[in-house]
């Protein structure tokens, strides 16, 4: 595949704020390619840039082959679908989808067969000649899409397109959105807020904070293997361990502390504060007597009230049970180990009536494999927050974020944890 | 940058027509007047060359102190009387239903929409020796054949609380209907009796159409020429009608011009006044946002 | 919880002080006693004689081809100073701009009258209807600017991008969107802006020449020297065509506003 689009060292600010700050990237033809972050961390900036409605101040916009930095948004074959749709209300729908070509002097013919395959594709040809005030939101976004779509744009851009929608409508329009990027085959350049539909739509995403890029990869990858704090705590929830690096592991093995463990360069051993030395993979190669942070899911840690059966690479620590929320599919653990209060997340695969609940205060051990553990390149305090505050409320309470209810971050949080692809 | 160079561009090209108009028919001839007191009159009724103070002398002249204090006060009693009025009306047309609402505003801008000078004709008929009060007046045995209704400063005092009225009622309106009402009952709920709710909290929640007010009435009320030229005596003149006497009878503009920096002087005290006053309550926010 | 009746009073109160001098000249119109102290009779003598006046319709035309000009000049000013002040908010430019936009709108009639003569005195330009129709739309390019400018802060700006994002210039933007959505606020500045002309007589009056006598200047003119019935009859005919035309077009937007 080849590249469609890139934008090559692009910075912007405003005042003294940073809006985009010397981002780099490219995006494949036919790509789905998300923006992904809260509130302020510039990917609009970046998106509308690339429109042609925002020119930066340093940096390239390269489209198509053709650098088109300096190019009006009306000489640009990109397309952009926006946060409120702006059809044009005093024309009926018809004459918007129709508007492009007419602008572009189309021969008459041609653009009633083109609007009319539109109307086709978005199933609305028998509301041709409705106001856009007369229909509802999701048709209002078909509309849109219709809009965009008819200039055959090289990369249609979508600036946070379902977040004037209502949740159910929401779930419907992603699928839909799905269902139009296969049929097309444009590249889809999308700006969301919303990790779920970054995630489930995106090829590739890349994750911005103020102003650049903190980690860009596949869904999978970038949930899996996070690089920074940001990363892990703004998509799902996650577990900081602050320790230092301790070299090959030999003898200190966290299993009791007879057996031998056979020195692994892969691995490495990891004080941290008064817990027991973890164990985890260092494929970043950092050295002996160095701090990092350590980040692990929640859903990647076992729990249990018995010690569980020792295996290589297996960390396991001990704890109290502060809190426990049931959540049906799940159920979501606060354990107190020494100064950590660590959130465990246990799937019910198979949960029975008669077993016995861990609850309260109970003492349990917690385990999981070195390899689910990720080093992190930035840690930044602050991004612990960013784990408890809603997304659309990130970048507006950075400050002072105030703890909230386990149970009502679930609300936002808990289904994208669960439904992470594994593709 | 290209880009960049296109938004500078639009802005001036959408600027520029009202920007110059303005400049070349607005603020230079209102400077204009501040010069021109300084240039002698020449006998045509034009404005002769060379510099003097002569213009600037004529404002020590023994009538005028006694005329600038009453276009002060005139007008200060006109605006209080227009607040006083409007308030309470603003806060009746805010709390009753909409479709009454809008019959009431309907009415209240009507005369807004009508001949400024058919207003005042209207009353000078009404004031009229031979006119309707009067007649009623001594009906009631309280006025004597004697008793002058026109030209007097009162007359004019009322003309001019009548066509300003609408200025003061739209603007606190505005404000009233915006008034959390529950905030009165809150009061009360605290203990305070309706008056000191409507004290404590109404007025200071309308602040901002109170001050709107004060200007939309005071302003235009210093400047007043007509209405004490049609309804007002010669104990009556305010600094409009000198203004004018020199322009059009004594055909001085030097003259004229001298009196108008004096009456533009006291416009921009109050003005300069309530603008910083109304700028300390509502910054202006800062559009740095993302997508804005 | 009691409410005070006061507030009801007085608004009623204030609405008969509004219309009754109204109420009265519009009757006294149709009586022949000459200051309608007494009723003598019914009738419409003043009306018939108002028809001979050949000055008062000289005086009409005037008015209403200065009301036009600069209508139209001031439409077209304000609409693109309120389109630069909202577009480019918080511009050094802007800020300076908003300022000599605003200021017409409180400095006293007169000041601007006067300031306006002195101009052309010393510009050595006769005064003329022209001179009126540029001092008009000096004024009437504020109200504009403010009536439109009201109307485009709930104005979405997306809906220009998108217009430019599928291909329209800014030429094209400007006439097959923005204009037509900014319609309404438009016109009802021009409304705003003929009714001001119409009406005005202090800076007429200071900017005319001989022989550009204004329907205001005309009944200035009568009301200090001229005969009161027959302004009565003039002024309930003005009144009349006043009334009827708010009232359309309050009736005609409220059905606007219904429809969408």
């Amino acid at each position: 595949m080849s590249e469609i689009l890139e934008f090559v060292d692009v910075s912007k600010h405003y005042g003294a704020i940073k809006a985009v700050d010397h981002v780099s990237l490219s995006v494949k033809q036919g790509e789905f390619f998300s923006l992904l972050g809260p509130s302020g961390c510039g990917k609009t900036t970046l998106l509308r840039i690339l429109a042609g409605f925002e020119q930066p101040d340093t940096g390239r916009v390269i489209l198509g082959g053709q650098d088109v930095t300096d190019l009006p948004p009306y000489e640009r074959k990109v397309n952009t679908i926006f946060q409120s749709y702006a059809l044009f209300p005093h024309l009926s729908l018809w004459e918007n989808i129709a508007f492009g070509l007419k602008v572009a002097k189309r021969p008459k013919k041609e653009i009633k067969e083109e609007v009319d395959k539109m109307l086709a594709l978005i199933q609305m040809e028998d509301q041709a000649w409705k106001k856009p005030d007369q229909i509802s939101g999701g048709q209002k976004q078909r509309v849109a899409i219709a809009r965009a779509l008819i200039n055959k744009p090289r990369v249609l851009l979508l600036d946070e397109p379902l977040a004037a929608l209502d949740l159910k409508l929401r779930q419907r329009m992603l699928i839909e959105l799905d269902l139009f990027h296969d049929e097309v085959g444009i590249t889809f350049l999308y700006v969301t807020h919303d990790q779920g539909e970054a995630m489930s739509l995106s090829d590739r995403i890349a994750v911005m904070s103020h102003g650049s890029i903190e980690q860009l990869g596949t869904p999978a990858e970038i949930y899996e293997a996070p690089r920074t704090s940001f990363v892990a705590a703004f998509i799902g929830d996650t577990n900081f361990f602050d320790g230092i690096v301790a070299g090959p592991l030999q003898k200190h093995s966290p299993f009791g502390g007879t057996r031998p463990v056979p020195v692994d360069k892969e691995y490495s051993r990891l004080i941290i504060g008064d817990l027991p030395d973890l164990e985890c993979y260092n494929d970043k190669q950092i050295k002996e007597g160095e701090r990092i942070f350590l980040s692990v899911r929640p859903e990647k840690l076992r729990i249990s009230r018995e010690p569980p059966k020792t295996a290589p690479h297996l960390n396991v620590i001990e704890g109290t049970v502060e809190d426990v929320i049931y959540l049906g599919a799940q159920t979501k653990y606060w354990v107190k180990v020494g100064a950590y209060r660590i959130s465990v997340i246990q799937q019910h695969s198979r949960f029975l009536l008669d077993e016995i609940p861990i609850k309260w205060q109970e003492h349990v051990w917690l385990s999981w494999h070195a390899d689910d553990g990720f080093m992190l390149e930035k840690y930044d305090e602050q991004d612990e927050n960013l784990i408890l505050t809603p997304p659309e409320e990130v970048g507006e309470t950075m400050e002072d974020v105030p703890i909230a209810v386990a149970a009502s971050e679930e609300e936002y949080r808990g289904d994208s944890a669960a439904e992470v692809p594994v593709s | 940058m290209k880009g960049q160079t296109r938004r500078r561009l639009s802005e001036w090209v959408a600027t520029l027509p009202s920007f110059v108009w303005l400049l070349l028919l607005f603020l230079l001839p209102t400077l204009l007047v501040f010069a021109v007191t300084f240039r002698p009159a020449d006998p045509y009724g034009g404005i002769g060359s060379g510099w003097t103070l002569a213009s600037l002398l004529t404002l020590v002249n023994a009538h005028y102190p006694a005329i600038i204090w009453r276009t002060i006060w005139l007008s200060l009693v006109a605006t209080t009387l227009c607040i006083l009025l409007a308030t309470p009306m603003g806060y009746y047309m805010a709390r009753i239903n909409p479709a009454r609402r809008r019959l009431v505003l309907l009415l209240v801008i009507l005369p807004f929409w009508t001949s400024f000078l058919v207003r005042i004709f209207a009353w000078k008929v009404l004031l009229h020796p031979e006119g309707f009060i009067k007649h009623l007046l001594m009906f009631l045995g309280l006025a004597g054949q004697d008793t002058s209704l026109l030209y007097t400063t009162q007359a004019v005092l009322l003309v001019m609380v009548y066509t300003e009225l609408p200025f003061a009622i739209l603007p606190i309106y505005a404000a009233a209907e915006k008034f959390d009402f529950r905030l009165i009952e809150a009061a009360q709920d605290l203990g305070a009796t309706s008056l000191k709710a409507f004290v404590s909290t109404f007025l200071p929640g309308i602040r901002v159409g109170l001050m709107t007010a004060f200007l939309m009435v005071f302003i235009p009320s210093l400047g007043s020429y007509v209405i004490p030229d049609i309804v007002g005596g010669p104990t009556s003149e305010m600094i409009g009608n000198k203004i004018a006497q020199r322009t059009f009878v004594d055909r001085n503009l030097p003259n004229a011009a001298a009196l108008s920096a004096v009456l533009a002087l006291a416009v921009l005290v109050p003005m300069i006044a309530i603008l910083t006053l109304r700028r300390k309550e509502s910054p202006r926010d800062v559009l740095i946002e993302e997508g804005v | 919880m009691k409410h005070s009746r006061l507030p009801a009073i007085v608004t009623w109160l204030v609405m008969g002080f509004f219309y009754l001098p109204i109420l009265v000249l519009v009757a006294n119109s149709f009586n022949s006693s000459r200051y309608g102290g007494q009723w003598e009779s019914t009738s419409l003598k003043w009306y018939i004689r108002l028809m001979g006046e050949r000055d008062i319709w000289q005086a009409l035309r005037n008015t209403l081809a200065v009301a036009v000009s600069a209508t139209l000049a001031s439409m077209v000013l304000g609409t693109s100073a309120a389109f630069a002040l909202h577009r480019f908010v918080g511009s050094r430019l802007q800020k300076l701009h908003y300022g000599l936009i605003y200021m017409p709108l409180v400095i006293p009639e007169i000041l601007m009258g006067l300031s306006l003569q002195l101009f052309f005195v010393s510009l050595n330009v006769e005064l003329s209807l022209v001179t009126i129709g540029i001092a008009h739309v000096t004024f009437c390019l504020s109200f504009v600017t403010m009536t439109v400018l009201a109307r485009l802060q709930d104005f979405d700006f997306s809906i220009v991008e998108a217009a430019q994002d599928l291909g329209a210039g800014w030429w094209t933007s400007l006439w097959r969107i923005l204009i037509p959505m900014l319609a309404p606020g438009i016109l009802a500045g021009g409304l705003l802006a003929f009714t001001l002309s119409i009406d005005d007589f202090v800076i007429s009056f200071f900017v005319a020449g001989l022989g550009s006598t204004t329907l205001p200047i005309k009944i200035y003119s009568m009301i200090k020297y001229g005969s009161p019935p027959l302004i009565n009859a003039l002024s309930t005919i003005l009144l009349t065509v006043t009334f009827v035309c708010v009232l359309g077009s309050h009736y005609l937007s409220n059905k606007g506003q219904k429809a969408a």
